[in-house]
């Protein structure tokens, strides 16, 4: 029997470099090895991408998840017929390409909710474009937590062994010291050992890092430590949960890349975005571009999984051909992975 | 020619690593190549580093940096006769080991203000047992800029190429955000550009990373950006700086480390330190213990050069002969390199 789950993959904003990353994922035998990947989108856009990418995969049109072929070498479909390509120009931020974007990522939700699909995974989209277009959210993650009413949700940034959960993102550094609160961190700790356990890892170790230089040194540079977060800790483990810390935020992170933990929760979200992003992506210097991008961002506390890329919509590189599909490759790989452990 | 600068290696806490990773680093003949070092200490804490490592090494105790004899094969220790064999103990914190390690390095400050060394570089300290000592400091950076009356200073992290400074150090997150001003910001990236020609980079290019995620994003998450960071590259550009920013901090360490730029300015301590540490140090999840510690510590802005490790006195594995010198070596590669610019200028 064909265990394989359903991987809903939404192509993100039309003028970006989403269809193209799907496209080269999708021409990666381990992706279909692992899942059924199913692409929500518009044709005409799917068609140029395979079209830029020279490459020889077929569009199988299909209307409802259950009538995927789901075979290498073609591209199992979800019209929407949203856009033309030749109406968005390829890094251009438009209103009509960020409704095509929104429309995506809300039909996919609907099929995960009602249980046609068993993830999703999320391609790039362009907040300007998605506000333009009247949806006044700042990113993937507002809109699943709202479609889906999800209320103690968080980002976690994975990179091979670097996983990395986030109390607070999109707001102001000093909010963010705001948001670092007891409970926040203890619910943060708990999605985090949870997501764990179903990524496999029966008994996950969890470092805490600190909000502050040195995790506060006793103190001396701050007290959220000593105030919010160690109580956060302790009352984590007393439910059982193998957390630890706070720890020093500047070493937590090598210490985690070394095995010596499964996750950490960072405070903010340039704690965790620079160790992750800093090991995982490279730009070539001599053009600027990024050559390697891997990382994938999972959104912890949802009713349905969802996965997504962790890079933009690269509009400057976008119809170019030179997207690198890595980070969505490993979205859906780790989608997948979360469905079976579900 | 210029003759090789002599370099001063303080010992640090004798309790910790710091002689045994001044033995390590100074058998080894590559150091003798770039510079004339030298360990300002105890020669008894040295002697005892020389025979649990079973260093192939003489030592060679001067009281006068003139009278080192800077070959390899002898290591120059200029004995400050500040502790006895056995009165210090691996690994314990006390206040007579925190009042030797700040004589060492009070003792390199006076001979580098006085041009008798050529750059000081510092093993690591003890922050309680210097309190301890009787001396009120919060580490290194802040002893070098009270004994040299330096009132603009900042503390540079390098790995190779990977340079990154910092607007702040060791200070609440909550108050580094307060420390973002457009005059402090100004004088980091002078700083920085002036030590980046120091080390023979003809027009430096300097990115700011921004304080907010994504750099504010217009202003949407903090506005210091705009406020303070904006205003401050832009004085810079005036002046014919090559600076970019504010560039969104969770990308603009992977960009500076790719060579895009020669020095990345952090908003905070761990801005900074998280991607240095990150990619330089790893360690042995089996035993926890750190097997690589890459990355050297500049002070900037001081009359004098100062360049430490990056590591602590690892006092659990003090005295065991398991340290690693590796970022002694970078550090003292880097301080002969400023010295060596310095003198040419």
């Amino acid at each position: 029997m064909d265990m394989r789950p359903i991987v809903a993959i939404s192509m993100g904003d039309p003028a970006g470099i989403g269809a193209e990353v799907a496209v080269g994922a999708l021409d990666e035998a381990k992706v279909w090895s692992v899942s059924k990947p199913l692409l929500v989108g518009d044709l005409d856009c799917v068609a140029d991408a395979i079209s830029i990418a020279r490459s020889d995969i077929n569009i199988n049109v299909i209307e409802r998840p259950c009538q995927g072929l789901y075979r290498p070498g073609s591209i199992d479909l979800i019209d929407l017929d949203n856009v033309a390509q030749q109406d968005v120009s390829y890094g251009r931020v438009s209103a009509e390409a960020g409704e095509a974007g929104y429309q995506y990522i809300e039909y996919c939700i609907k099929l995960a909710l009602a249980g046609e699909v068993d993830a999703v995974v999320t391609g790039p989209i362009n907040k300007e474009a998605l506000n333009l277009s009247g949806h006044d959210y700042s990113g993937h993650t507002e809109i699943f937590a709202d479609l889906t009413g999800a209320r103690d949700y968080c980002m976690m940034l994975v990179d091979g062994r670097l996983r990395v959960s986030h109390v607070s993102t999109h707001v102001s550094l000093r909010n963010a010291c705001d948001m670092v609160t007891q409970e926040r961190v203890g619910t943060v700790i708990r999605l985090t050992h949870d997501a764990l356990v179903r990524m496999g890892i029966p008994a996950p170790r969890i470092a805490v890092a600190g909000l502050n230089p040195h995790a506060g040194e006793g103190g001396l540079f701050g007290t959220e430590e000593r105030d919010v977060i160690a109580p956060a800790v302790r009352e984590a483990q007393s439910k059982g949960i193998d957390a630890r810390g706070p720890i020093a935020p500047d070493t937590v992170f090598a210490r985690t890349q070394a095995g010596q933990y499964d996750a950490v929760v960072a405070m903010y979200h340039d704690q965790g975005h620079i160790a992750v992003k800093t090991s995982g992506f490279k730009s070539d210097d001599a053009t600027g571009q990024w050559t390697s991008m891997s990382g994938v961002n999972v959104t912890l506390g949802l009713p349905i999984i969802r996965t997504s890329v962790d890079h933009g919509t690269a509009f400057e590189i976008a119809g170019l051909g030179r997207a690198n599909p890595q980070s969505m490759i490993q979205a859906i790989e780790l989608a997948a992975m979360l469905a079976r452990g579900a | 020619m210029h003759q090789k600068p002599i370099i001063a290696i303080t010992m640090g806490d004798p309790a910790g690593i710091g002689a045994e990773i001044a033995v390590k680093a100074l058998s080894d003949p590559s150091m003798y190549a770039i510079c004339r070092p030298m360990i300002i200490g105890d020669l008894d804490c040295v002697a005892d580093a020389v025979g649990f490592t079973r260093s192939h090494v003489a030592l060679n105790r001067i009281s006068e940096p003139e009278e080192a004899v800077c070959t390899f094969g002898t290591i120059d220790v200029l004995d400050l006769g500040n502790v006895a064999p056995g009165e210090i103990e691996y690994g314990r914190v006390s206040a007579k080991a925190g009042h030797a390690a700040y004589e060492y390095i009070e003792r390199g400050i006076r001979l580098a203000l006085a041009g008798r060394v050529g750059a000081v570089v510092t093993g690591p300290i003890h922050k309680e047992a210097l309190n301890l000592g009787g001396h009120h400091y919060s580490g290194h950076t802040e002893i070098f800029a009270d004994l040299t009356s330096t009132r603009n200073y900042a503390m540079m992290l390098a790995d190779g190429d990977f340079r990154v400074v910092h607007v702040s150090t060791h200070v609440s997150l909550r108050e580094a955000c307060d420390r973002v001003k457009k005059e402090r910001v100004g004088v980091v990236i002078e700083l920085t550009h002036t030590a980046l020609k120091q080390l023979g980079i003809e027009n430096p290019r300097i990115a700011v990373a921004g304080l907010n995620p994504h750099a504010g994003e217009a202003g949407l998450f903090g506005r210091e950006e705009i406020d303070e960071i904006a205003p401050a590259i832009e004085k810079a550009r005036s002046e014919g700086l090559c600076v970019d920013g504010p560039v969104p901090p969770d990308t603009v360490f992977a960009k500076a480390r790719s060579g895009q730029y020669d020095a990345a300015i952090a908003m905070y301590h761990d801005q900074g330190h998280i991607p240095m540490k990150t990619v330089g140090f790893n360690l042995d999840a089996a035993t926890g213990k750190w097997t690589a510690v890459s990355g050297v510590n500049v002070t900037l802005g001081l009359p004098i050069i100062r360049v430490s490790v990056d590591h602590g006195t690892a006092f659990d594995q003090a005295g065991k002969g398991t340290a690693n010198p590796q970022s002694l070596e970078q550090a003292i590669e880097l301080a002969a390199q400023f010295a060596a610019g310095k003198a040419a200028q």
